[in-house]
């Protein structure tokens, strides 16, 4: 009688190792992201990367943790800069921010693993850091102009094709009572996406110049495409409250066609496309030249990674796991599933009328400026958005902004090599 | 007269010292312990790691380098950081101005008219303040944004133009008052519910004695409960004070401190300093400032009209 | 023993003061009365209103909140609140969330009730110290602390622990307590406590059975504070928790929320009318007793 208990219990304690010795094998990855995988067609690939590579994986324990908008950001910056408590992989935009934790030692260099996936060039520079690959962007962003196109149809107007067009097209849509542009400028970053481009249609290469301080940022390209912006907040044309509009205000006013012309991101096309989210037909053109007198052309796209995945230390151990992961992130299979992103990955079409016109403009890009704000340092980004809010304030000296920030840049990045 | 006499002698007696008393010192010593133990454990270390990292320049990330009061002198170089100091000031200014005597008045009314009517709103004032800052901010954000905002959508449904073109998050004269109301009707329903507890504890026949020698309803806020509520109210100003100083949430969430600076706060600035511009040194140095700034203005508030507080 | 209400010879309350009260409070209604009454109406009807909204916008779909935030919605839907729920999943979260409260109610009220106490009664120049030494932990602003936090927790084994949340958020409730503590003994008069140690009772009788009934209205307050503070806490669980198993009600709802943001606001609305729920209904459920907890202070003369 005794034997036997002692028995069953040997074979209760055998049972429980080995379980545990099944559960050991199972590698378990932590990925923490932005959005929740739920049915919103803006979260539609997250959903597909995560279930679908589980599915497939079934020793793999995926464990993707949805941390929300400041929230993603936050945590990650404190473990990193704790240097504990990392997850396998997190969901970065790539640029001076991952690059901040790559030169702190904390992530992972999987420069031979990655660099044979296909895929835009422009989204494996952007996780791309002093020439080595931490991770992978499956979806990039480019910004352009949002149209809304019954409202240009009804008011006989034609999308400009150079800057100049812009004050016409403007003034007729505002006679009309429409807003020429939604902007969302209190959340203080929507308005770098014009910012950029006339800088770029002004000055050409000048952010590039002005980032590797051969100019300074009160040079004359910023300060004119400052000049102009500001000309036309004074008109009008952002409607009469931009500062009191968040972003989200500004897709409202796009979505129930109180504003004829959003400049932004791409990320934008699900949403605009998605008959639930608005009931208006909506284009996407890219951002004209100027006629005369300018240096950029069309062909020069601002952009920067839609979604990406960075792999972090202590993914070493589990590096197989974790490259399986990123490779399927890339993998037309996954990409499939997104309907408004433009996917980096050959072969993956757009889902949407609205994508294939954003997917053509990145197409037609002869040169990719990275987002400013994802491409400066940290250190400058933040006063750089806050600069551009001053343009929407009353009697800001745009000149006497663009000095202070140049200032900043001087004390931050370093002054101007002549 | 009566009631003021009466209250004169509750007030002076004398207050004998004990002699030796051996219990004393172990009893104080056991009281004060566990509070001691949580804050030694778990804040007093952060608290010496921000003043050491004020004195150093780095990302958090980074090395750190020794730059003695560099990170301090360029704070106060710093537009924005200077705008945050001047607001985290006005804003205690206009709480201590506008919250607290709100606060007092509610708190008085409902406990000195307590009728069929009264007696439910006491739990309707505290409610605000069971929500995350949060959902106050979005709140905050649906009564005062442009376009379809409650209030200007009032103004167009009224048909009061100059109502409905009123942009209160976007102009920087409005945009700090609209933050401070959302923030009044967050937060007083804690002062009203501490004040209305406090003057509870006021005796009751200190009120019956007024109402016998005729006193009206504001003769007897003024004479009896004001001076009864002074070290409460006091408690209250520091309170609001350093909430100031602290302050984040709902500026951030409402208008992440702008139009320009027009609503940045210190601790806004903090923020930005250490987790979006990596300026993990610079962002200590305001933890610096914000602590120093709240111990002096505590220690004010509680030496200012010392007198009445001691012989309690 | 326990007494509820004592005065200052320490003796019960004698029955016959009841009348006398009685009488007090049934006072004819002056005009004063109306308006002020009318007054504190519309204040807490501008309470109200605000409230409402969120439960106005979350049965529209994204359209019609698009094109008429303000009208009532057309059909009652509750596919918003379904998927809400869904991401939400209350099942996991509440008892994590229960833990933390109930953990942060027993670290915090405590050792506030008993510093406040002395700091009140036992005025000395070490107390005085050791008062501001506590105090001081009111002044640390949240997000100056997170990173050596986070390192301590680490170096502890304590993150991704529900105690390693609570412990902390103890921490910084106790000094802002500890003063509230310490401003409510002091309205207590001292004969009471005299009084008491002329009967005989030593320091620990004085506070258990006579000063810590006393201090139950703010005890009640604190109480209220502190679980809605850790119900509603983001930023530290945020920091210090990662494994889903132990995420809170709120990590969840904000994690929600965020991935949603203002721009899709009927789905937005439904979320914090579900994340708000429980504190509401607790809060209907438990007012009665709350208020006449906070407000049972009176001391008889």
């Amino acid at each position: 009688m005794k034997k036997s208990r002692i028995f069953a219990l040997c074979f209760l304690v055998v049972c429980l190792f080995s379980t545990a010795a099944v559960f050991a094998d199972e590698v378990k990855l932590t990925i923490w992201g932005r959005d929740i995988p739920d049915d919103s067609a803006d979260h539609a690939y997250v959903r597909a990367l995560i279930n679908g590579f589980q599915a497939k994986n079934p020793d793999i324990k995926v464990d993707y943790i949805a941390l929300g908008d400041p929230g993603l950001a936050d945590k990650t910056k404190i473990t990193m800069a704790s240097g504990s408590g990392l997850p396998e992989i997190f969901q970065t935009w790539g640029g001076s921010v991952m690059g901040g934790y790559a030169d702190a030692g904390m992530l992972l260099d999987l420069t031979n693993e990655l660099k044979g996936i296909p895929g835009s060039d422009a989204a494996r520079q952007a996780m791309t850091w002093k020439g080595k690959i931490y991770g992978v962007a499956p979806f990039f962003a480019v910004a352009g102009i949002f149209v809304n196109e019954g409202i240009f149809k009804a008011n006989n107007l034609k999308v400009p094709t150079t800057i100049e067009e812009f004050d016409k097209v403007c003034d007729t849509l505002k006679a009309k009572g429409i807003q020429p542009f939604a902007c969302g400028e209190k959340d203080k970053w929507p308005a770098l996406a014009l910012y950029m481009y006339l800088t770029n249609r002004y000055g050409g290469e000048a952010s590039a110049k002005a980032a590797a301080r051969q100019i300074p940022y009160d040079s004359d390209a910023f300060v004119k495409a400052a000049q102009l912006y500001q000309s036309w907040i004074k008109k009008g044309y952002f409607g009469s409250t931009p500062l009191g509009e968040g972003y989200g205000d500004a897709q409202q006013l796009m979505a129930t066609g109180k504003a004829a012309m959003h400049i932004t991101g791409s990320w934008m096309c699900a949403q605009y496309a998605n008959s639930e989210f608005t009931d208006q037909t909506i284009g996407f053109y890219a951002f004209p030249a100027f006629k005369s007198g300018g240096v950029g052309s069309v062909t020069d796209i601002m952009g920067q990674t839609d979604i990406g995945f960075a792999a972090t230390k202590v993914a070493a151990s589990k590096k197989d796991a974790v490259v399986k992961f990123l490779k399927y992130a890339m993998s037309a299979e996954a990409c499939e599933a997104e309907p408004g992103r433009i996917c980096s990955v050959p072969g993956v079409k757009a889902k949407s009328k609205l994508t294939a016109q954003a997917a053509a403009v990145f197409g037609t890009a002869k040169t990719v400026t990275f987002w400013w704000d994802q491409d400066l340092p940290p250190s400058v980004t933040s006063p750089l958005n806050d600069m551009l809010q001053t343009f929407f304030l009353q009697g800001t000296d745009v000149k006497k902004s663009l000095s202070s920030f140049e200032a900043l840049c001087v004390e931050n990045i370093g002054p101007v090599k002549k | 007269m009566n009631v003021f006499k009466r209250k004169a002698v509750l007030r002076t007696e004398p207050a004998k010292r004990k002699k030796k008393d051996p219990g004393r010192k172990v009893f104080v010593f056991l009281c004060v312990l566990p509070a001691i133990l949580f804050l030694a454990v778990f804040l007093y270390y952060p608290i010496e790691e921000t003043f050491r990292l004020s004195t150093m320049k780095t990302t958090g990330l980074s090395n750190e380098v020794f730059v003695g009061t560099d990170n301090y002198e360029k704070l106060f170089r710093d537009e924005e950081f200077l705008a945050g100091l001047r607001h985290v000031f006005s804003w205690a200014f206009w709480s201590i101005i506008i919250q607290l005597p709100l606060s007092f008045f509610i708190a008085f009314s409902l406990t000195y008219y307590s009728n069929k009517l009264t007696k439910p709103l006491q739990a309707i004032f505290y409610l605000p303040n069971v929500l995350p800052s949060a959902i106050t901010a979005m709140l905050g954000k649906f009564v005062f944004a442009p376009n379809y905002g409650l209030i200007v959508s009032l103004g167009k449904a009224l048909g009061w133009k100059w109502l409905a073109s009123i942009d209160f998050l976007g102009n920087p004269d409005l945009a700090f008052w609209s933050v401070f109301a959302v923030a009044t009707w967050a937060y007083s329903g804690f002062y009203v519910i501490y004040l209305m507890s406090r003057i509870e504890q006021i005796p009751k026949d200190l009120r019956e004695a007024a109402e016998l020698d005729g006193a009206s309803m504001w003769c007897y806020a003024r004479k009896i409960v004001l001076p009864e509520l002074n070290y409460p109210l006091r408690i209250l100003a520091i309170l609001c004070t350093v909430g100031s100083l602290k302050l984040f949430d709902l500026p951030n969430m409402m208008t992440m401190g702008g139009p320009g600076n027009a609503t940045v706060t210190l601790g806004i600035t903090l923020y930005r300093h250490g987790f979006i511009n990596w300026n993990y040194g610079k962002a200590a140095a305001i933890g610096v400032v914000i602590f120093v700034l709240s111990l002096v203005f505590t220690i004010l508030q509680f030496s200012l009209g010392r007198k009445e507080d001691e012989t309690i | 023993m326990k007494i509820r209400k004592i005065n200052p010879a320490g003796q019960r309350e004698p029955p016959a003061e009841r009348p006398i009260k009685r009488r007090a409070t049934k006072i004819h209604y002056g005009m004063s009365e109306i308006v002020i009454t009318i007054v504190l109406v519309i204040l807490a009807l501008v309470i109200i209103i605000p409230l409402v909204v969120p439960l106005l916008f979350s049965f529209k779909t994204q359209l019609e909140f698009a094109y008429h935030p303000w009208a009532l919605p057309k059909a009652i839907r509750w596919t918003n609140f379904i998927e809400a729920w869904k991401a939400v999943r209350i099942d996991q979260g509440l008892l994590n969330t229960l833990v933390v409260c109930f953990g942060s109610i027993i670290c915090t009220i405590p050792p506030a009730i008993l510093a406040g106490y002395v700091f009140a009664r036992y005025k000395s120049r070490v107390t005085e110290i050791l008062f501001y030494a506590i105090l001081i932990g009111y002044f640390v602003p949240v997000q100056m602390v997170l990173v050596p936090l986070y390192r301590m927790e680490v170096s502890l084994k304590m993150n991704d622990t529900l105690y390693g949340l609570f412990l902390p958020m103890a921490a910084f409730g106790i000094p802002f307590w500890t003063l509230i503590f310490r401003s409510f003994f002091k309205s207590i008069p001292r004969e009471m406590a005299e009084s008491a140690s002329i009967d005989g009772a030593g320091h620990w009788r004085t506070f258990f059975s006579i000063m810590l009934p006393l201090a139950r209205p703010a005890t009640v307050l604190a109480i209220i504070q502190v679980f809605m503070g850790a119900w509603n806490d983001y930023l530290l669980s945020l920091i210090l928790l990662s494994d889903q198993n132990k995420f809170t009600m709120q990590l969840r709802v904000a994690s929600f929320l965020n991935s949603y943001g203002t721009d899709r606001m009927p789905r937005y609305a439904a979320a914090v009318i579900i994340s708000a729920l429980p504190t509401l209904i607790l809060y209907l459920i438990g007012h009665r007793w709350i208020i006449k907890g906070m407000l049972s202070g009176a001391i008889k003369e």
